[in-house]
């Protein structure tokens, strides 16, 4: 068959990958050229605008919105060169996707023991996905931490602590939300899993002290180590090449943040409602008991302890999946780059899920997730352009029903992961290579 | 004290001198179709002692109050401004934040936007200059759309009206009859200027001017404008009287450069939102007819000038690409200074606004002028508004000023009657003069925009369904990861 016969050639799949991205590239410079409304981001007019002032020497917070590390606007350093160059971070940015793409064919390869033909398949749920080849082509970011994170997981299931803890900082400087991450790894790297060393020992010794002693593993204290140098170097450095704004807009910012605008999140509305300045208040003097405060909360416990600790010694990949769905969907912000965040892990989990096992559910879960998304979008659309207040019950309830959707997901994921035998082949494989 | 009294005449064919008539210390006409400015020049020492202190925390001091009325001008009135209220000032200390918004809450109304709370500095905006403009002017700038000078009548009669005088408060009273206000003071002068212009009333002036006692001079023109050969000057001719002093009017003939001048064709213009506005409103400049927009001179170009409040903004960004300013006929975002922020929701921003200058792309000498209005579009965005006990809430936006700036040989300062500090000047630096295309008479020079915002009318769920599904979620989940769901496959398998 001619799709088995593409699929079995990563040639022929990463050619594809490649030929999409130029395209989109391509139609991008056309429609840029000849248009008003530009294919480009905004962002990446706001990143290279960022790498123009870095290039006068200034620094890149000079530019409103920049609310990103210095690294990024020096990684794109070249757009500020005339001419073409000006593409230049667009190409990096699909480069990434692809560089990131051959990455998880190897995991699905190596960790997963997938036949070439079944890994090139997966890979392509972000090799050949159009919404992941639009997104870097535009000039978005988000696709760049595709690289980031799927090395991070490369570098933790090859057992290559010392990089996995350098990337893990990277990755952490760069985008904050990573740092999720480090639960599960830490989990993760467990004696027997890693080496099966010291697995009698800390069998035996049975009092907490020994127990803390043996949590303690030269791994795990290695990652610790390595990512917090890496991430404070880094953090040490931007503060004494930009100082304060480099703090204020890539860190603070994100913490204090409270997005009015409206967005895909369950929170929205509700902060809006209550960060808004009360007016009659004495028509509605209801209390408001501010709970959105604690919003953090549930998104945390879930993303960064409680999905790490149940799942994460039963499948690393499918868990750091679960935790991203899990941040993405709690989060007080949400648009649809976030979705990128989790999309770079559905190949390692599809292979063997409910939702490809059991079509009925994975193409209900796909249609309840899109239509959650278009509800939204004609809310939004009504709000933002027709001027209809459609804040309530509209766009709440669309954002309560997309949200309650993602949970359902979620749900099955876990489900799927935690029903999972412990010694996965990725486990295997990390054990047959150490 | 010192007034001067200046007519207009708007038609002089209409106008002889026998419609005015001197009379020992007055002067009376009739039926005067005209334009008038009123401008007293009171002196430092004549303030009251607390007006006085006031008044020396500012280096500069300019306020200028501009009705929502449309009125028409004759020159050398001729200057526009958005309607609203212009506060233009620079201040000897840096605590000119308090000293403004206690002024203005004070004179104008507790309305005005204008929070002390907010730290020094932050309401007003830097107001943008020419590299090679002088910067002795006013630095910072002020504005919110204030309808009428009720408030400040008000204000004025409670605070420097005696009980007793009537007319005190009568005299006052006019001021609601103003097109524009101006309050004028500056260190280096020992005297603070009010000037206060009027259309003229309906069958024309008919009134009797007094000297009043304690007013040193009195000095009351009625000119009219002149056509003269040379384009950069304007003429006048009419007569001057100084009661008191003068027995009959005296005949005078005088021509001056100025700054602003009007312009000779009968072009005006419209403002309008494309509907519907949603959160994107698209401001509309509209030309009747294009052909009239050809430029009075090689050198002028044509410029709007927006004084937006802080519930709209404009994302400068945008105007970058060639493409997307042409698509608007646009040719350059020149100036932008105030509340530039991109996602701060109306109730986090201290300042009053933002003010931006644009220069509009009109029909070139090479292309076909298109039949039909030349319209000119300027896409905005608007900030969250607090939620209320409603869906929309209703915000005002004065329009925009459209002149043409074209470079001046001679220096229009001598003019006495030159209008200046009225926000734009400064971005052009000297050597420049404008002329003005007047707004379309009509409506009033303000539009309506209607804002969505969240109506708490219906928002009482909100609260308790919010967390009560994210709880609930949050449960859900913890069941699945702790109890629920199927048994491991693995631990069956193990244990088997």
């Amino acid at each position: 068959m001619a799709l088995s016969t593409f699929f079995g050639s990563p040639r022929a799949v990463f050619s594809a990958a490649i030929l999409l991205r130029a395209i989109f590239l391509v139609y991008g410079l056309l429609q840029d050229a000849y248009s008003p409304m530009k294919y480009t981001d905004i962002d990446y007019f706001v990143f290279t605008d960022a790498a123009r002032f870095i290039a006068q020497g200034q620094s890149p917070y000079d530019r409103d919105t920049y609310r990103y590390t210095p690294l990024l606007a020096w990684l794109i350093y070249p757009t500020t060169w005339p001419g073409f160059w000006f593409s230049f971070g667009k190409i990096l940015f699909a480069i990434g996707d692809i560089v990131a793409g051959w990455m998880m064919f190897r995991i699905l390869r190596s960790y997963q023991s997938m036949s070439q033909e079944r890994a090139l398949k997966y890979a392509s749920i972000w090799l050949l996905n159009p919404m992941v080849a639009t997104i870097s082509t535009r000039g978005s970011s988000e696709g760049l931490l595709g690289i980031f994170v799927t090395a991070l997981l490369w570098a933790v299931l090859a057992n290559r602590i010392a990089l996995a803890g350098f990337l893990l900082g990277f990755a952490v400087h760069f985008k904050i939300y990573p740092f999720i991450y480090a639960a599960s790894i830490v989990w993760w790297l467990d004696d027997d899993q890693i080496k099966g060393r010291r697995a009698n020992k800390s069998a035996t010794s049975a009092s907490l002290f020994n127990q803390i002693l043996s949590f303690l593993s030269r791994e795990r204290l290695a990652l610790a180590l390595c990512s917090f140098i890496t991430f404070m170097a880094l953090n040490v450095i931007m503060y004494f090449a930009y100082g304060w704004p480099f703090l204020e807009h890539s860190y603070f910012y994100h913490l204090i943040r409270i997005d009015h605008r409206h967005n895909f999140s369950p929170y929205n509305t509700l902060l809006y409602l209550n960060s808004s300045p009360k007016i009659n208040a004495n028509i509605h003097a209801q209390p408001s008991l501010e709970l959105e405060r604690l919003a953090f909360l549930p998104q945390l416990l879930l993303s960064a302890v409680l999905i790490p600790f149940v799942l994460s010694k039963k499948d690393l990949p499918s868990t750091m999946l679960a935790q991203t769905f899990a941040f993405v969907a709690f989060n007080k912000v949400c648009t649809s780059q976030y979705f990128l965040w989790y999309m770079m892990f559905l190949p390692y989990y599809l292979p063997e899920s409910t939702l490809l096992q059991s079509p009925s559910v994975g193409i209900t879960s796909l249609i309840l997730w899109i239509l959650g998304q278009v509800f939204w979008l004609q809310q939004g659309f009504q709000l933002e352009f027709s001027g209809d207040s459609t804040f309530f019950p509209g766009l709440w309830t669309a954002s309560i029903l997309f949200f309650v959707v993602n949970v359902g997901i979620l749900a099955i994921i876990i489900r799927d992961v935690k029903s999972k035998d412990p010694s996965t082949p990725q486990k295997l494989a990390a054990k047959k290579k150490a | 004290m010192k007034q001067r009294i200046t007519f207009l005449v708007k038609d002089p064919d209409s106008f002889t001198p026998e419609k005015l008539e001197v009379k020992d210390e007055s002067l009376a006409m009739s039926a005067v179709e005209a334009v008038k400015e009123h401008r007293f020049t009171i002196s430092l020492d004549e303030l009251p002692a607390g007006l006085r202190r006031t008044l020396k925390q500012w280096n500069v001091l300019h306020i200028k109050w501009v009705s929502p009325n449309p009125y028409t001008t004759v020159p050398p009135f001729t200057s526009r401004a958005t309607p609203g209220l212009h506060v233009f000032f620079s201040s000897h200390k840096n605590e000119t934040q308090s000293h403004l918004c206690s002024l203005l809450h004070s004179t104008f109304g507790k309305e005005l936007k204008c929070s002390r709370a907010s730290p020094a500095e932050e309401v007003a905006t830097p107001l943008f200059y020419a590299e090679e403009a002088e910067r002795a002017d006013a630095e910072n700038q002020y504005f919110s759309y204030l309808p009428s000078l009720d408030g400040f009548v008000a204000n004025i009669q409670e605070k420097i009206c005696p009980q007793s005088s009537k007319t005190c408060r009568q005299d006052l009273q006019t001021l609601l009859k103003a097109s524009y206000f101006d309050i004028d003071y500056s260190s280096t002068s020992t005297s603070i200027v009010l000037t206060a212009f009027f259309d003229s009333p309906p069958g024309g002036w008919t009134e009797d001017i007094l000297k009043p006692s304690g007013v040193h001079t009195i000095e009351v023109g009625v000119l009219t404008h002149e056509p003269n050969p040379d384009p950069e000057d304007i003429a006048f001719g009419g007569f001057l009287t100084m009661l008191g002093r003068d027995t009959a009017p005296k005949a005078t003939r005088f021509q001056t450069p100025t700054l602003h001048y009007p312009l000779s064709s009968s072009l005006s213009y419209t403002t309008s939102f494309q509907h519907p506005t949603g959160l994107h409103p698209t401001l509309q400049l509209s030309f009747a007819s294009a052909k009239d927009l050809s430029p009075p001179d090689a050198s002028c170009r044509l410029h709007t000038h927006l004084t937006l409040p802080s519930y709209l903004f404009i994302d400068q960004y945008q105007f970058s690409d060639s493409l997307f300013l042409s698509s608007h006929r646009l040719r350059a975002l020149a100036n932008i200074s105030g509340a530039t922020d991109l996602e701060a929701p109306d109730w986090v921003i201290p300042q009053w606004g933002s003010s931006a200058l644009f220069e509009i792309a009109h029909p070139g000498p090479d292309s076909p002028i298109p039949a039909g209005p030349w319209n000119v579009s300027i896409p905005m965005h608007l900030r969250y508004l607090p939620a209320q006990v409603a869906s929309h809430a209703r915000v005002p936006v004065a329009w925009p000023v459209v002149f043409w700036a074209c470079d001046a040989e001679q220096d229009g300062r001598g003019n006495p009657f030159d209008r200046r500090n009225l926000g734009y000047e400064g971005a052009f630096g000297d050597g420049v003069r404008f002329m003005h295309v007047p707004p379309a008479q009509g409506a009033e020079l303000v539009e309506w925009i209607d804002v969505p915002v969240l109506d708490i009318r219906a928002t009482g769920w909100v609260e308790t369904g919010t967390i009560g599904v994210v709880v609930a979620a949050f449960l859900g989940l913890c069941w699945v990861l702790f109890a629920g769901g199927r048994k491991t496959k693995g631990d069956e398998k193990k244990k088997q």
